[in-house]
């Protein structure tokens, strides 16, 4: 999944991973390494939809997500395992105990992974092609790893939604969209919508046509229903996936199309929201990306020679890819920042929380 | 799903409250995406389309062998359907990728590409591409008029050179009423009346009278086909005026942020 190369030579390149690995690192663009580029924003735009956001980053790339959400019914195991709470449920601190993540007053039963549908669409870019199927993946397992959406579609024993989140890349792919995709789905489902039920617990489930009657998906702390929960509490938040890069010591957020050329190490990292306060968020998921640098043809024959670790490698002034790993302290800090109570991760679920 | 239109003769309103010659909400936006050569966004009603250009570009890949002899621009579209746009949520509606879209979408593409074909100045770019894509989000109606509009305008926004406007709309025909042969022509449809009553697209070059598309897959009498292709080539003339808006809007803010 290689974005195409950036037109910058290789002194370029240098004069740039240079600079990024200062202290303090000075970026092309004098931003703080924790400061994004100014993105814009639009929700519940298509009437068609449960939810729908629109999203445009500073380096003008675009996606559009929409959520869909249709009425199925249970199949198979899932019916036993709702019964077996049901027993359970009359006293509701057994059953919590049981399921970590149970909250609010959807989630009664347990979701199933199958119940969301995460696809994406690029342009020019078929169906089946990797890149697409393992962007789509990379999503659906964010979301299903927070445990929380999955368990609020159920409706009753019976009848659960299933939810299709269909993300639409509408520019070419300058780097790699995964974050621009991720918020983008963070955003259509915090503006996603439900019609409220009005049959009682295991009828066929039947909906209020009032729209202004329907709940959100995600309700915001403010207009909490449920009285019960304590309000110090944060609101719950699809989770959402940083691009996050590592040059020498140093740690990038919102990196540009130039910053990954150089990049000694790209992560993506999904964090959601914790289920208690003042704890910083919790970490679902982390994975390593290929830097564009490992792709070129000096790093592959570094890759057959067998790793041999080669610190200031090269000419002064010519930039070669890194060799050789990632730090083990590089890598904690990477994550630390994404997760740490005030740090960027809760920074960006606030600031996309004002959309909302 | 049937609907019941007979309830127009009435009062002379159609279930939207609208009188035969009125359009629904004509919005649009240019330039809306910067990393695109050219863009635009387009409501009409409660369909709605995003168009993005790229190109002129160099012919590329496979394609290149084909195109290499030409002296013109290709132009090529691309139509992508997102799961969404519907009431009813569907898989793989679009030709946004390759191999894929259903018949329905690949005439459409065809009917653009070859509209815009003739109107563009490809002579200008030999051995190049100019790709259309359009990303449907929501329809209702008048699906092809939407997709015509919005590659109008994002084609200005790309600076293609064209002869003008391809604007377009359509028009249908209400039920006879009872007891007399008169069938009313309507302007623009929404998506209820289409899947009710007879219509055509008609896509017109500028505010003339010179018709560039014209698409009719229902049955009508032949009678009066006249009167709704009038009603449509009226519509498109006010389909150009607004669009005539819009562009000219954005060419003052352009040229007040050059000047500031």
């Amino acid at each position: 999944m290689a974005p195409p190369p950036t037109p910058l030579s290789p002194s370029e390149l240098s004069y740039l991973h240079t600079s990024l690995s200062l202290h303090p690192p000075i970026r092309p663009d004098a931003r703080s390494p924790t400061s994004f580029r100014p993105l814009v924003a639009e929700t519940d735009l298509l009437p068609a939809a449960n939810g729908s956001a629109r999203l445009c980053f500073a380096d003008g790339t675009e996606a559009i997500a929409g959520v869909k959400a249709e009425v199925e019914k249970v199949q198979g195991l899932g019916n036993v395992r709702w019964y077996d709470n049901m027993d359970a449920e009359m006293g509701g601190i057994e059953e919590s105990e049981r399921d970590g993540e149970q909250e609010g007053e959807r989630g009664k039963g347990v979701g199933e992974d199958k119940w969301i549908e995460v696809t994406v669409d690029m342009p020019g870019q078929r169906d089946d092609d990797a890149m697409v199927v393992f962007l789509a993946q990379m999503i659906h397992e964010g979301l299903v790893a927070d445990g929380g959406l999955k368990n609020r579609l159920v409706i009753n024993a019976r009848w659960h939604w299933r939810l299709y989140i269909d993300i639409l890349l509408l520019s070419p792919p300058h780097t790699y969209p995964l974050p621009l995709l991720s918020l983008t789905t963070h955003l259509a489902l915090l503006s996603t919508r439900l019609p409220a039920p009005i049959s009682n617990h295991d009828e066929d489930p039947l909906f209020n046509d009032d729209w202004d009657a329907s709940s959100p998906l995600y309700p915001s702390s403010d207009t909490y229903p449920d009285a019960k929960t304590p309000p110090q509490s944060s609101p719950a938040r699809p989770p959402i996936t940083l691009l996050v890069i590592s040059v020498g010591d140093n740690v990038f957020f919102d990196a540009s199309r130039e910053e990954l050329a150089v990049a000694d190490a790209v992560l993506a990292v999904t964090v959601g929201a914790p289920s208690s306060p003042s704890t910083g968020l919790n970490l679902l998921a982390v994975r390593t990306i290929d830097p564009p640098s490992r792709l070129s043809a000096s790093a592959a024959e570094v890759g057959r020679a067998g790793a041999e670790i080669d610190a200031e490698g090269g000419k002064e002034g010519v930039w070669k890819a890194s060799k050789g790993g990632m730090k083990r302290r590089v890598l904690a800090r990477m994550v630390q920042m994404c997760v740490e109570g005030g740090g960027v991760g809760e920074e960006v679920l606030g600031g996309l929380g004002e959309f909302s | 799903m049937p609907l019941d239109t007979s309830t127009y003769h009435l009062a002379l309103l159609r279930l939207d409250g609208r009188r035969w010659n009125e359009l629904r909400r004509l919005h649009a936006q240019i330039s809306t995406q910067a990393s695109a050569d050219g863009s635009s966004y387009l409501e009409m009603g409660n369909t709605k389309v995003i168009c993005t250009i790229a190109g002129p570009a160099e012919v590329r890949g496979a394609a290149r062998r084909e195109g290499a002899e030409r002296d013109n621009a290709v132009v090529t579209v691309e139509i992508g359907i997102a799961g969404f746009s519907g009431v009813d949520r569907r898989r793989g509606g679009g030709g946004g990728g390759k191999g894929r879209g259903d018949k329905r979408t690949t005439e459409m593409q065809n009917t653009i590409a070859s509209a815009f074909q003739s109107t563009l100045f490809t002579h200008l770019y030999p051995h190049s591409t100019i790709t259309i894509s359009l990303h449907i989000l929501s329809q209702d109606g008048s699906l092809l008029a939407a997709c015509l509009n919005a590659a109008t305008l994002a084609l200005i926004d790309a600076g293609v050179p064209m002869s003008d406007y391809i604007v377009a709309c359509t028009s249908g025909l209400t039920p006879p009423k009872s007891g007399t042969e008169s069938a009313d022509p309507l302007l623009d449809l929404n998506g209820m009346e289409e899947q009710e009553l007879p219509w055509l697209t008609v896509g017109t070059l500028g505010a003339g009278e010179r018709v560039s598309v014209l698409v009719l897959e229902s049955r009508v009498q032949v009678g009066r086909l006249e009167g709704m292709l009038a009603v449509g080539v009226d519509g498109c003339k006010q389909v150009r005026e607004i669009l005539d808006g819009v562009v000219r809007r954005q060419g003052k803010r352009v040229l007040e942020s050059v000047i500031s």
